[in-house]
Protein backbone atom coordinates (compact mmCIF):
# COMPACT_ATOMS: atom_id res chain seq x y z
CA UNK A 1 0.00 0.00 0.00
CA UNK A 2 3.09 1.94 -0.12
CA UNK A 3 2.82 4.86 -2.43
CA UNK A 4 5.11 4.84 -5.90
CA UNK A 5 8.53 6.54 -5.33
CA UNK A 6 9.21 9.45 -6.75
CA UNK A 7 9.14 9.01 -10.65
CA UNK A 8 7.09 11.42 -11.52
CA UNK A 9 3.39 11.02 -12.03
CA UNK A 10 2.63 11.47 -15.42
CA UNK A 11 -0.80 10.28 -15.76
CA UNK A 12 -3.81 13.07 -15.43
CA UNK A 13 -3.27 14.59 -12.27
CA UNK A 14 -7.09 15.37 -10.52
CA UNK A 15 -7.73 18.89 -9.53
CA UNK A 16 -10.21 18.25 -6.86
CA UNK A 17 -13.22 20.00 -6.18
CA UNK A 18 -12.81 20.36 -2.43
CA UNK A 19 -16.32 21.99 -2.03
CA UNK A 20 -18.67 19.34 -2.79
CA UNK A 21 -15.55 16.21 -2.02
CA UNK A 22 -13.18 17.78 -0.16
CA UNK A 23 -13.77 14.43 2.81
CA UNK A 24 -13.30 12.08 -0.24
CA UNK A 25 -9.68 13.69 -1.76
CA UNK A 26 -8.75 14.21 2.62
CA UNK A 27 -9.46 10.70 3.28
CA UNK A 28 -7.61 9.45 0.03
CA UNK A 29 -4.35 11.72 1.13
CA UNK A 30 -4.93 9.73 4.38
CA UNK A 31 -5.50 6.37 3.05
CA UNK A 32 -8.81 6.23 3.84
CA UNK A 33 -11.87 5.66 1.83
CA UNK A 34 -14.78 8.37 2.49
CA UNK A 35 -18.00 7.90 0.66
CA UNK A 36 -21.16 10.85 0.87
CA UNK A 37 -24.30 8.79 2.65
CA UNK A 38 -27.90 10.39 2.40
CA UNK A 39 -29.23 11.60 5.72
CA UNK A 40 -33.15 10.86 4.87
CA UNK A 41 -32.58 8.18 2.79
CA UNK A 42 -29.40 6.40 3.91
CA UNK A 43 -28.50 5.12 0.42
CA UNK A 44 -24.33 5.84 -0.22
CA UNK A 45 -23.74 7.55 -3.75
CA UNK A 46 -20.39 8.05 -5.46
CA UNK A 47 -19.07 10.05 -7.56
CA UNK A 48 -19.98 12.64 -4.59
CA UNK A 49 -22.95 15.40 -5.35
CA UNK A 50 -24.38 18.17 -3.45
CA UNK A 51 -27.81 16.25 -3.69
CA UNK A 52 -28.60 12.74 -3.23
CA UNK A 53 -29.64 11.06 -6.55
CA UNK A 54 -31.74 8.65 -5.13
CA UNK A 55 -34.50 10.66 -3.07
CA UNK A 56 -33.18 14.17 -3.94
CA UNK A 57 -31.96 15.46 0.08
CA UNK A 58 -29.86 17.93 0.42
CA UNK A 59 -28.79 16.39 3.75
CA UNK A 60 -25.64 14.41 3.58
CA UNK A 61 -22.93 12.71 5.76
CA UNK A 62 -19.58 11.54 5.02
CA UNK A 63 -18.38 7.40 6.25
CA UNK A 64 -15.62 5.89 6.22
CA UNK A 65 -16.60 2.78 3.92
CA UNK A 66 -15.34 -1.05 4.04
CA UNK A 67 -12.89 -0.44 0.85
CA UNK A 68 -13.86 -3.45 -0.59
CA UNK A 69 -15.65 -4.63 -3.26
CA UNK A 70 -15.50 -6.81 -6.28
CA UNK A 71 -14.82 -6.15 -10.28
CA UNK A 72 -18.10 -5.65 -11.86
CA UNK A 73 -16.46 -5.74 -15.61
CA UNK A 74 -13.08 -4.90 -16.86
CA UNK A 75 -11.08 -4.04 -19.99
CA UNK A 76 -7.85 -3.64 -21.22
CA UNK A 77 -6.56 -0.25 -23.03
CA UNK A 78 -3.80 -0.52 -26.13
CA UNK A 79 -3.94 3.61 -25.76
CA UNK A 80 -4.19 5.78 -22.82
CA UNK A 81 -4.95 9.42 -22.20
CA UNK A 82 -1.44 11.13 -20.94
CA UNK A 83 0.81 9.24 -19.37
CA UNK A 84 -1.49 6.48 -19.00
CA UNK A 85 -0.12 5.92 -22.97
CA UNK A 86 3.23 4.71 -21.63
CA UNK A 87 1.68 2.09 -19.47
CA UNK A 88 -0.39 -0.31 -22.37
CA UNK A 89 -1.84 -2.54 -21.79
CA UNK A 90 -3.32 -1.91 -18.69
CA UNK A 91 -6.54 -3.38 -17.08
CA UNK A 92 -9.82 -0.58 -16.25
CA UNK A 93 -12.37 -1.66 -14.16
CA UNK A 94 -15.81 -0.44 -12.42
CA UNK A 95 -15.67 -2.08 -9.24
CA UNK A 96 -18.85 -2.69 -7.26
CA UNK A 97 -18.50 -1.36 -3.56
CA UNK A 98 -19.79 -3.56 -0.84
CA UNK A 99 -21.57 -0.12 0.03
CA UNK A 100 -24.04 -0.90 -3.07
CA UNK A 101 -21.66 2.10 -5.31
CA UNK A 102 -19.74 1.69 -8.10
CA UNK A 103 -16.38 3.46 -8.95
CA UNK A 104 -13.76 3.32 -12.12
CA UNK A 105 -10.11 2.39 -11.49
CA UNK A 106 -7.14 1.07 -12.60
CA UNK A 107 -7.17 -2.69 -11.84
CA UNK A 108 -3.72 -3.28 -9.77
CA UNK A 109 -2.64 -6.81 -9.05
CA UNK A 110 -3.60 -8.13 -12.48
CA UNK A 111 -1.21 -9.06 -15.89
CA UNK A 112 -3.16 -6.80 -18.07
CA UNK A 113 -1.75 -8.62 -21.37
CA UNK A 114 -3.47 -11.81 -20.49
CA UNK A 115 -7.00 -10.65 -19.74
CA UNK A 116 -8.03 -14.48 -20.20
CA UNK A 117 -6.48 -14.39 -16.11
CA UNK A 118 -8.64 -11.58 -15.08
CA UNK A 119 -12.17 -12.53 -13.29
CA UNK A 120 -15.10 -10.53 -13.07
CA UNK A 121 -16.26 -10.93 -9.86
CA UNK A 122 -12.94 -10.88 -8.00
CA UNK A 123 -12.42 -9.42 -4.81
CA UNK A 124 -10.67 -5.78 -4.91
CA UNK A 125 -9.54 -3.82 -2.16
CA UNK A 126 -8.85 -0.06 -2.09
CA UNK A 127 -5.55 1.51 -2.09
CA UNK A 128 -4.04 4.81 -2.81
CA UNK A 129 -1.44 6.11 -5.09
CA UNK A 130 0.59 9.77 -4.76
CA UNK A 131 -0.45 11.86 -8.19
CA UNK A 132 0.84 14.86 -6.41
CA UNK A 133 1.55 17.23 -3.33
CA UNK A 134 -1.04 16.24 -0.92
CA UNK A 135 -3.53 14.39 -4.34
CA UNK A 136 -3.77 10.89 -3.70
CA UNK A 137 -5.75 8.51 -6.66
CA UNK A 138 -7.93 5.68 -5.51
CA UNK A 139 -6.47 2.52 -7.49
CA UNK A 140 -8.75 -0.99 -6.61
CA UNK A 141 -6.30 -4.63 -6.11
CA UNK A 142 -7.71 -8.13 -7.17
CA UNK A 143 -6.58 -9.63 -3.62
CA UNK A 144 -8.27 -12.92 -4.39
CA UNK A 145 -9.65 -15.56 -7.12
CA UNK A 146 -13.22 -14.78 -8.82
CA UNK A 147 -16.39 -16.67 -8.15
CA UNK A 148 -16.37 -20.44 -8.52
CA UNK A 149 -16.78 -21.82 -12.07
CA UNK A 150 -14.80 -18.38 -13.57
CA UNK A 151 -17.25 -16.83 -14.78
CA UNK A 152 -21.33 -17.71 -15.03
CA UNK A 153 -23.70 -17.23 -12.44
CA UNK A 154 -22.61 -15.00 -9.68
CA UNK A 155 -24.79 -13.33 -7.37
CA UNK A 156 -24.85 -9.68 -8.16
CA UNK A 157 -27.45 -9.82 -11.12
CA UNK A 158 -26.98 -7.69 -14.38
CA UNK B 1 -61.30 2.35 -29.08
CA UNK B 2 -57.89 3.29 -28.47
CA UNK B 3 -57.41 6.75 -29.53
CA UNK B 4 -53.88 7.52 -32.04
CA UNK B 5 -51.18 9.59 -30.51
CA UNK B 6 -51.59 13.59 -31.44
CA UNK B 7 -48.12 12.80 -32.80
CA UNK B 8 -48.34 9.72 -34.84
CA UNK B 9 -47.77 10.78 -38.73
CA UNK B 10 -47.80 14.68 -37.72
CA UNK B 11 -45.05 15.27 -39.98
CA UNK B 12 -43.50 13.43 -42.84
CA UNK B 13 -39.51 13.39 -43.70
CA UNK B 14 -39.06 14.67 -47.08
CA UNK B 15 -36.13 14.91 -48.50
CA UNK B 16 -32.17 14.54 -47.09
CA UNK B 17 -28.91 15.36 -48.38
CA UNK B 18 -24.78 14.90 -47.66
CA UNK B 19 -21.68 16.99 -47.45
CA UNK B 20 -20.15 17.29 -51.22
CA UNK B 21 -18.14 14.51 -49.83
CA UNK B 22 -17.78 12.35 -46.90
CA UNK B 23 -15.11 10.38 -45.50
CA UNK B 24 -11.28 12.04 -45.03
CA UNK B 25 -12.26 15.75 -45.75
CA UNK B 26 -9.12 17.76 -45.17
CA UNK B 27 -9.52 21.61 -45.22
CA UNK B 28 -13.46 22.05 -44.92
CA UNK B 29 -14.51 23.14 -41.80
CA UNK B 30 -17.45 21.27 -39.69
CA UNK B 31 -19.69 24.55 -40.78
CA UNK B 32 -18.72 23.55 -44.32
CA UNK B 33 -19.95 20.55 -44.08
CA UNK B 34 -23.21 21.37 -42.45
CA UNK B 35 -23.43 24.24 -45.77
CA UNK B 36 -23.39 21.66 -48.16
CA UNK B 37 -25.27 19.01 -46.80
CA UNK B 38 -28.43 21.73 -45.64
CA UNK B 39 -28.10 22.33 -49.86
CA UNK B 40 -28.18 19.40 -51.07
CA UNK B 41 -31.18 18.51 -48.72
CA UNK B 42 -33.25 21.46 -49.47
CA UNK B 43 -32.91 20.48 -53.27
CA UNK B 44 -33.46 16.84 -53.28
CA UNK B 45 -36.63 18.11 -50.55
CA UNK B 46 -37.64 20.50 -52.91
CA UNK B 47 -38.87 23.07 -50.65
CA UNK B 48 -37.53 27.03 -50.86
CA UNK B 49 -35.23 28.60 -48.32
CA UNK B 50 -37.93 31.03 -47.35
CA UNK B 51 -40.32 28.18 -46.01
CA UNK B 52 -37.60 27.17 -43.75
CA UNK B 53 -38.71 28.23 -40.34
CA UNK B 54 -36.81 25.46 -37.88
CA UNK B 55 -33.63 25.04 -37.43
CA UNK B 56 -32.26 21.72 -35.33
CA UNK B 57 -28.31 21.37 -35.35
CA UNK B 58 -25.74 20.48 -34.11
CA UNK B 59 -21.65 19.04 -34.28
CA UNK B 60 -18.79 21.10 -33.97
CA UNK B 61 -19.76 24.54 -35.18
CA UNK B 62 -19.20 26.30 -32.13
CA UNK B 63 -21.19 27.11 -28.59
CA UNK B 64 -23.96 27.61 -30.67
CA UNK B 65 -25.07 25.43 -33.18
CA UNK B 66 -28.07 26.19 -35.31
CA UNK B 67 -27.56 30.18 -33.91
CA UNK B 68 -23.86 29.24 -36.58
CA UNK B 69 -25.32 27.60 -39.02
CA UNK B 70 -28.50 29.57 -39.49
CA UNK B 71 -26.04 32.75 -39.56
CA UNK B 72 -23.94 30.53 -42.24
CA UNK B 73 -27.00 29.87 -44.24
CA UNK B 74 -28.44 33.43 -43.81
CA UNK B 75 -31.74 32.25 -42.53
CA UNK B 76 -33.51 33.70 -39.45
CA UNK B 77 -35.67 30.62 -38.17
CA UNK B 78 -38.31 30.89 -35.61
CA UNK B 79 -37.28 27.54 -33.73
CA UNK B 80 -34.12 27.02 -32.83
CA UNK B 81 -32.63 23.95 -31.42
CA UNK B 82 -29.22 22.83 -30.53
CA UNK B 83 -29.58 19.70 -28.37
CA UNK B 84 -26.57 18.02 -27.84
CA UNK B 85 -26.99 14.39 -26.58
CA UNK B 86 -24.38 12.78 -28.57
CA UNK B 87 -24.59 10.74 -31.36
CA UNK B 88 -28.09 10.31 -30.74
CA UNK B 89 -28.93 13.93 -31.08
CA UNK B 90 -30.16 13.86 -34.23
CA UNK B 91 -32.81 11.79 -33.49
CA UNK B 92 -33.86 13.72 -30.91
CA UNK B 93 -34.23 16.29 -33.35
CA UNK B 94 -36.97 14.90 -35.11
CA UNK B 95 -39.19 14.52 -32.16
CA UNK B 96 -38.62 17.47 -30.99
CA UNK B 97 -39.27 18.93 -34.79
CA UNK B 98 -42.30 16.28 -34.85
CA UNK B 99 -44.24 17.94 -31.63
CA UNK B 100 -43.42 21.90 -33.02
CA UNK B 101 -44.79 20.67 -37.04
CA UNK B 102 -47.75 19.12 -35.51
CA UNK B 103 -48.33 21.73 -32.70
CA UNK B 104 -48.59 24.66 -35.64
CA UNK B 105 -45.32 26.23 -34.43
CA UNK B 106 -43.39 25.21 -37.69
CA UNK B 107 -43.59 24.39 -41.04
CA UNK B 108 -40.62 23.50 -42.55
CA UNK B 109 -37.99 22.56 -40.56
CA UNK B 110 -34.29 21.26 -41.23
CA UNK B 111 -32.15 18.91 -38.73
CA UNK B 112 -28.22 19.19 -39.65
CA UNK B 113 -24.78 17.56 -38.89
CA UNK B 114 -21.53 18.72 -39.54
CA UNK B 115 -18.47 17.65 -37.89
CA UNK B 116 -14.82 16.55 -39.07
CA UNK B 117 -13.92 13.99 -36.74
CA UNK B 118 -10.50 12.98 -38.52
CA UNK B 119 -9.67 15.84 -39.42
CA UNK B 120 -10.39 18.26 -36.71
CA UNK B 121 -8.13 16.42 -34.38
CA UNK B 122 -5.16 16.51 -36.63
CA UNK B 123 -5.81 20.56 -37.23
CA UNK B 124 -5.60 20.58 -33.11
CA UNK B 125 -9.52 21.58 -32.57
CA UNK B 126 -9.86 18.87 -30.05
CA UNK B 127 -7.37 17.48 -28.28
CA UNK B 128 -7.04 14.64 -25.97
CA UNK B 129 -3.17 12.58 -25.31
CA UNK B 130 -1.81 15.54 -23.23
CA UNK B 131 -4.13 16.22 -21.15
CA UNK B 132 -2.45 16.43 -17.15
CA UNK B 133 -4.90 18.57 -15.28
CA UNK B 134 -8.40 17.79 -15.16
CA UNK B 135 -11.63 20.11 -14.92
CA UNK B 136 -12.32 19.55 -11.56
CA UNK B 137 -15.98 20.57 -12.12
CA UNK B 138 -16.40 17.45 -14.42
CA UNK B 139 -17.07 14.40 -12.91
CA UNK B 140 -16.96 12.08 -15.66
CA UNK B 141 -13.24 13.89 -16.15
CA UNK B 142 -12.23 13.86 -12.26
CA UNK B 143 -13.75 9.78 -11.31
CA UNK B 144 -13.47 8.11 -14.79
CA UNK B 145 -11.07 9.60 -17.33
CA UNK B 146 -8.86 9.85 -14.52
CA UNK B 147 -8.10 6.76 -15.15
CA UNK B 148 -6.35 7.00 -18.78
CA UNK B 149 -9.38 5.83 -20.43
CA UNK B 150 -9.27 7.50 -23.91
CA UNK B 151 -12.19 7.61 -26.27
CA UNK B 152 -15.54 6.07 -26.55
CA UNK B 153 -14.00 1.99 -26.98
CA UNK B 154 -12.63 2.28 -23.82
CA UNK B 155 -15.81 2.53 -22.32
CA UNK B 156 -17.81 0.82 -24.08
CA UNK B 157 -15.44 -2.52 -23.91
CA UNK B 158 -16.55 -2.50 -20.73
CA UNK B 159 -20.15 -3.02 -21.10
CA UNK B 160 -19.12 -5.63 -24.10
CA UNK B 161 -17.45 -7.78 -21.44
CA UNK B 162 -19.60 -8.04 -18.85
CA UNK B 163 -22.68 -9.03 -21.54
CA UNK B 164 -20.22 -11.45 -22.71
CA UNK B 165 -19.56 -12.84 -19.35
CA UNK B 166 -23.47 -12.43 -18.63
CA UNK B 167 -24.92 -14.80 -21.57
CA UNK B 168 -22.13 -16.37 -22.62
CA UNK B 169 -21.72 -14.55 -26.09
CA UNK B 170 -18.25 -14.63 -28.27
CA UNK B 171 -16.12 -11.88 -30.05
CA UNK B 172 -17.18 -14.48 -32.87
CA UNK B 173 -20.87 -13.65 -32.81
CA UNK B 174 -20.27 -9.93 -32.58
CA UNK B 175 -17.71 -9.88 -35.39
CA UNK B 176 -20.33 -11.69 -37.70
CA UNK B 177 -22.18 -8.04 -37.28
CA UNK B 178 -19.24 -6.45 -38.84
CA UNK B 179 -18.80 -8.76 -41.68
CA UNK B 180 -22.52 -8.10 -42.94
CA UNK B 181 -22.57 -4.77 -41.97
CA UNK B 182 -19.31 -4.58 -44.54
CA UNK B 183 -20.86 -6.73 -47.24
CA UNK B 184 -23.58 -3.56 -47.06
CA UNK B 185 -20.95 -1.26 -47.60
CA UNK B 186 -19.93 -3.11 -51.09
CA UNK B 187 -22.97 -1.94 -52.62
CA UNK B 188 -22.74 1.52 -51.31
CA UNK B 189 -19.99 3.33 -53.53
CA UNK B 190 -20.94 6.24 -51.20
CA UNK B 191 -19.29 3.90 -48.60
CA UNK B 192 -15.49 4.29 -47.27
CA UNK B 193 -15.44 0.69 -46.90
CA UNK B 194 -17.35 -0.26 -50.07
CA UNK B 195 -13.57 -1.58 -51.88
CA UNK B 196 -10.03 -1.65 -52.50
CA UNK B 197 -10.74 1.25 -54.32
CA UNK B 198 -12.13 3.68 -51.58
CA UNK B 199 -10.06 2.50 -49.11
CA UNK B 200 -6.74 0.17 -48.72
CA UNK B 201 -8.59 -1.97 -46.58
CA UNK B 202 -11.81 -1.65 -48.38
CA UNK B 203 -14.52 -4.64 -49.69
CA UNK B 204 -15.19 -7.68 -48.29
CA UNK B 205 -13.81 -8.57 -44.92
CA UNK B 206 -14.39 -12.60 -42.66
CA UNK B 207 -15.01 -13.22 -39.18
CA UNK B 208 -11.26 -14.05 -38.77
CA UNK B 209 -10.03 -10.23 -40.50
CA UNK B 210 -12.00 -9.08 -37.05
CA UNK B 211 -10.93 -11.26 -34.46
CA UNK B 212 -7.19 -10.81 -36.28
CA UNK B 213 -7.63 -6.46 -36.13
CA UNK B 214 -5.26 -4.53 -33.76
CA UNK B 215 -7.17 -4.66 -29.94
CA UNK B 216 -7.98 -1.44 -29.61
CA UNK B 217 -9.47 -1.90 -25.93
CA UNK B 218 -10.04 -5.69 -25.14
CA UNK B 219 -12.52 -7.04 -26.02
CA UNK B 220 -13.10 -4.40 -28.97
CA UNK B 221 -10.53 -5.05 -31.82
CA UNK B 222 -10.08 -2.06 -34.80
CA UNK B 223 -13.00 -3.72 -37.01
CA UNK B 224 -15.67 -3.86 -34.08
CA UNK B 225 -14.96 -0.27 -34.32
CA UNK B 226 -16.59 2.61 -36.14
CA UNK B 227 -15.03 4.66 -38.65
CA UNK B 228 -13.98 7.75 -37.65
CA UNK B 229 -14.56 10.38 -40.61
CA UNK B 230 -15.49 13.90 -41.53
CA UNK B 231 -19.10 14.04 -42.52
CA UNK B 232 -22.07 16.26 -42.95
CA UNK B 233 -25.94 15.33 -43.87
CA UNK B 234 -29.41 16.76 -43.52
CA UNK B 235 -33.06 15.91 -43.59
CA UNK B 236 -36.35 18.25 -44.24
CA UNK B 237 -39.16 17.88 -42.27
CA UNK B 238 -42.69 19.53 -42.96
CA UNK B 239 -46.52 18.84 -42.40
CA UNK B 240 -48.09 15.93 -44.16
CA UNK B 241 -50.16 18.53 -46.22
CA UNK B 242 -47.05 20.05 -47.75
CA UNK B 243 -45.10 16.69 -47.60
CA UNK B 244 -47.74 15.21 -50.06
CA UNK B 245 -47.08 18.07 -52.73
CA UNK B 246 -43.61 17.66 -52.93
CA UNK B 247 -41.20 14.86 -54.84
CA UNK B 248 -40.47 12.40 -52.81
CA UNK B 249 -42.42 9.69 -51.24
CA UNK B 250 -43.37 10.91 -47.93
CA UNK B 251 -41.78 9.32 -44.97
CA UNK B 252 -44.06 9.65 -41.95
CA UNK B 253 -42.73 9.41 -38.55
CA UNK B 254 -45.48 7.21 -36.74
CA UNK B 255 -43.49 7.00 -33.38
CA UNK B 256 -40.76 8.87 -31.67
CA UNK B 257 -39.48 8.49 -28.36
CA UNK B 258 -36.20 8.96 -26.06
CA UNK B 259 -34.29 7.96 -23.05
CA UNK B 260 -31.35 8.05 -21.04
CA UNK B 261 -30.13 5.76 -18.51
CA UNK B 262 -26.73 8.05 -17.47
CA UNK B 263 -24.33 10.38 -18.59
CA UNK B 264 -20.57 8.74 -16.96
CA UNK B 265 -20.64 5.44 -17.46
CA UNK B 266 -20.28 5.02 -13.25
CA UNK B 267 -23.89 5.55 -12.87
CA UNK B 268 -24.85 3.03 -15.78
CA UNK B 269 -26.90 0.22 -13.57
CA UNK B 270 -27.15 -2.48 -16.10
CA UNK B 271 -23.96 -2.27 -18.08
CA UNK B 272 -25.67 -5.04 -20.51
CA UNK B 273 -29.08 -2.80 -21.47
CA UNK B 274 -29.54 -0.13 -22.99
CA UNK B 275 -32.34 3.38 -22.66
CA UNK B 276 -33.42 2.17 -26.06
CA UNK B 277 -35.76 -0.39 -24.48
CA UNK B 278 -37.65 2.90 -23.10
CA UNK B 279 -37.54 4.97 -26.03
CA UNK B 280 -38.39 2.03 -28.28
CA UNK B 281 -41.57 1.58 -26.06
CA UNK B 282 -42.23 5.07 -26.16
CA UNK B 283 -42.04 4.87 -30.30
CA UNK B 284 -43.86 2.17 -30.49
CA UNK B 285 -46.64 2.94 -28.40
CA UNK B 286 -47.08 6.36 -30.51
CA UNK B 287 -46.92 4.70 -33.74
CA UNK B 288 -49.24 1.75 -32.31
CA UNK B 289 -47.32 -0.65 -33.58
CA UNK B 290 -44.81 -3.10 -32.43
CA UNK B 291 -41.47 -4.82 -33.49
CA UNK B 292 -43.00 -7.30 -35.40
CA UNK B 293 -44.37 -4.90 -38.16
CA UNK B 294 -40.76 -3.53 -38.59
CA UNK B 295 -39.32 -4.48 -42.29
CA UNK B 296 -36.00 -3.08 -41.20
CA UNK B 297 -33.95 -1.23 -38.88
CA UNK B 298 -31.03 0.89 -39.20
CA UNK B 299 -28.91 0.74 -35.73
CA UNK B 300 -26.52 2.68 -34.06
CA UNK B 301 -23.26 0.56 -34.79
CA UNK B 302 -20.76 2.77 -32.87
CA UNK B 303 -19.40 -0.89 -31.86
CA UNK B 304 -20.74 -4.14 -33.10
CA UNK B 305 -21.63 -4.19 -29.61
CA UNK B 306 -24.23 -1.49 -29.42
CA UNK B 307 -25.50 -2.63 -32.30
CA UNK B 308 -26.10 -5.94 -30.49
CA UNK B 309 -27.60 -4.71 -27.45
CA UNK B 310 -29.67 -2.12 -29.08
CA UNK B 311 -31.57 -5.31 -31.49
CA UNK B 312 -32.40 -6.68 -28.25
CA UNK B 313 -33.81 -3.45 -26.44
CA UNK B 314 -35.53 -2.63 -29.85
CA UNK B 315 -37.11 -6.23 -29.33
CA UNK B 316 -35.86 -7.63 -32.43
CA UNK B 317 -34.48 -10.44 -30.82
CA UNK B 318 -34.70 -12.08 -27.44
CA UNK B 319 -32.44 -11.07 -24.44
CA UNK B 320 -28.66 -12.19 -24.64
CA UNK B 321 -29.16 -13.26 -28.21
CA UNK B 322 -28.61 -9.92 -30.09
CA UNK B 323 -25.97 -10.85 -32.51
CA UNK B 324 -28.33 -13.30 -33.57
CA UNK B 325 -30.17 -10.88 -35.98
CA UNK B 326 -26.63 -10.72 -38.32
CA UNK B 327 -25.85 -14.39 -37.64
CA UNK B 328 -28.48 -15.94 -40.28
CA UNK B 329 -29.04 -14.34 -44.15
CA UNK B 330 -32.30 -11.78 -42.64
CA UNK B 331 -29.93 -9.03 -42.38
CA UNK B 332 -27.86 -9.23 -45.23
CA UNK B 333 -28.05 -8.06 -48.88
CA UNK B 334 -30.97 -9.82 -50.22
CA UNK B 335 -32.18 -10.85 -46.91
CA UNK B 336 -35.65 -10.72 -45.60
CA UNK B 337 -34.51 -8.17 -42.63
CA UNK B 338 -32.22 -5.53 -43.99
CA UNK B 339 -30.58 -3.50 -41.19
CA UNK B 340 -27.67 -0.79 -41.57
CA UNK B 341 -28.42 -1.06 -45.62
CA UNK B 342 -25.40 2.12 -45.61
CA UNK B 343 -23.10 0.48 -44.63
CA UNK B 344 -23.33 1.76 -40.91
CA UNK B 345 -20.87 3.34 -38.86
CA UNK B 346 -18.67 0.27 -38.91
CA UNK B 347 -18.05 0.96 -42.67
CA UNK B 348 -19.82 3.54 -44.46
CA UNK B 349 -19.55 6.57 -42.14
CA UNK B 350 -18.70 7.75 -39.19
CA UNK B 351 -18.12 11.28 -37.90
CA UNK B 352 -18.04 11.08 -34.14
CA UNK B 353 -22.17 11.82 -33.97
CA UNK B 354 -23.23 8.68 -36.02
CA UNK B 355 -27.22 9.71 -35.75
CA UNK B 356 -27.98 11.80 -38.70
CA UNK B 357 -26.25 9.17 -40.91
CA UNK B 358 -29.08 6.72 -40.05
CA UNK B 359 -31.87 9.14 -40.49
CA UNK B 360 -31.00 9.70 -44.33
CA UNK B 361 -30.05 6.36 -45.05
CA UNK B 362 -33.66 5.47 -43.76
CA UNK B 363 -35.13 8.35 -45.48
CA UNK B 364 -33.53 7.44 -48.72
CA UNK B 365 -34.86 3.44 -48.13
CA UNK B 366 -38.30 4.44 -47.17
CA UNK B 367 -38.53 6.81 -50.45
CA UNK B 368 -37.01 4.53 -52.87
CA UNK B 369 -34.28 6.72 -53.60
CA UNK B 370 -31.26 4.91 -51.96
CA UNK B 371 -28.53 4.66 -55.74
CA UNK B 372 -25.64 1.98 -55.39
CA UNK B 373 -25.46 -1.42 -56.79
CA UNK B 374 -28.38 -3.75 -57.24
CA UNK B 375 -29.72 -4.73 -53.70
CA UNK B 376 -28.80 -1.82 -52.23
CA UNK B 377 -32.27 -0.58 -52.54
CA UNK B 378 -34.68 -2.40 -50.51
CA UNK B 379 -38.14 -3.32 -50.56
CA UNK B 380 -39.45 -1.95 -46.84
CA UNK B 381 -42.35 -0.07 -45.59
CA UNK B 382 -41.71 0.12 -42.13
CA UNK B 383 -38.06 0.96 -40.39
CA UNK B 384 -37.38 1.34 -37.04
CA UNK B 385 -34.25 3.34 -36.69
CA UNK B 386 -32.31 3.73 -33.51
CA UNK B 387 -29.42 6.12 -31.93
CA UNK B 388 -27.20 5.75 -28.86
CA UNK B 389 -25.18 8.80 -28.03
CA UNK B 390 -22.30 9.05 -24.88
CA UNK B 391 -21.10 6.02 -23.39
CA UNK B 392 -24.30 3.98 -24.08
CA UNK B 393 -26.19 7.01 -21.99
CA UNK B 394 -28.75 8.51 -24.26
CA UNK B 395 -30.98 6.82 -27.51
CA UNK B 396 -33.97 7.94 -29.39
CA UNK B 397 -35.91 5.30 -31.64
CA UNK B 398 -38.03 6.41 -34.54
CA UNK B 399 -41.20 4.55 -36.29
CA UNK B 400 -41.16 5.57 -39.59
CA UNK B 401 -43.11 4.24 -42.53
CA UNK B 402 -44.04 4.72 -46.44
CA UNK B 403 -46.99 4.13 -48.31
ZN1 LIG C 1 -31.38 10.12 -0.27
Amino acid sequence: MSPPEEPAYTRPIPDPDTITAGPFWQGASEGRLMLPRCLQCSRAHFYPRTICPHCHSRELEWFEASGEGTVHTFAVQQRGLGGWNDETPFATAFIDLREGVRMMTVLRGVDASDPASIEIGAPVRVEFERAAEGVFVAFWRVVGPGPAGGGQGEATGC
Amino acid sequence: MLMPHPLRRGAAIVGSGESDEIGFIEGKSSLELHAEAVSNAVEDAGVRWEEIDGIFATGGSGRFPAAALAEYLGIRPRYMDSTQMGGSSFLFFVHHALAAIAGGEIEVAVISHGECGFSGPRRGGRGTGGAHQFDPWDPGELYERLYGAWGAPAFYAHAMNRYMHRFGATREDFARIAVVTREWATLNPRAVMHSKQTHPYGGPIDVETVLGSRMIAWPLSLLDCCLVTDHGAAVVLTTPERARSLRHRPVWIEGAGEALSHMNMSQMEDFTATSARDSAARAYSMAGMGPGEMEMAMIYDSFTYTAAVTAEMLGLTPRGEGASLWAGDDARPGGRFPVNTNGGGLSFSHSGMYGMMLLVEAQRQLARSAVGLPGRQVEARSAVVNGTGGSLSTTATLVLTAD
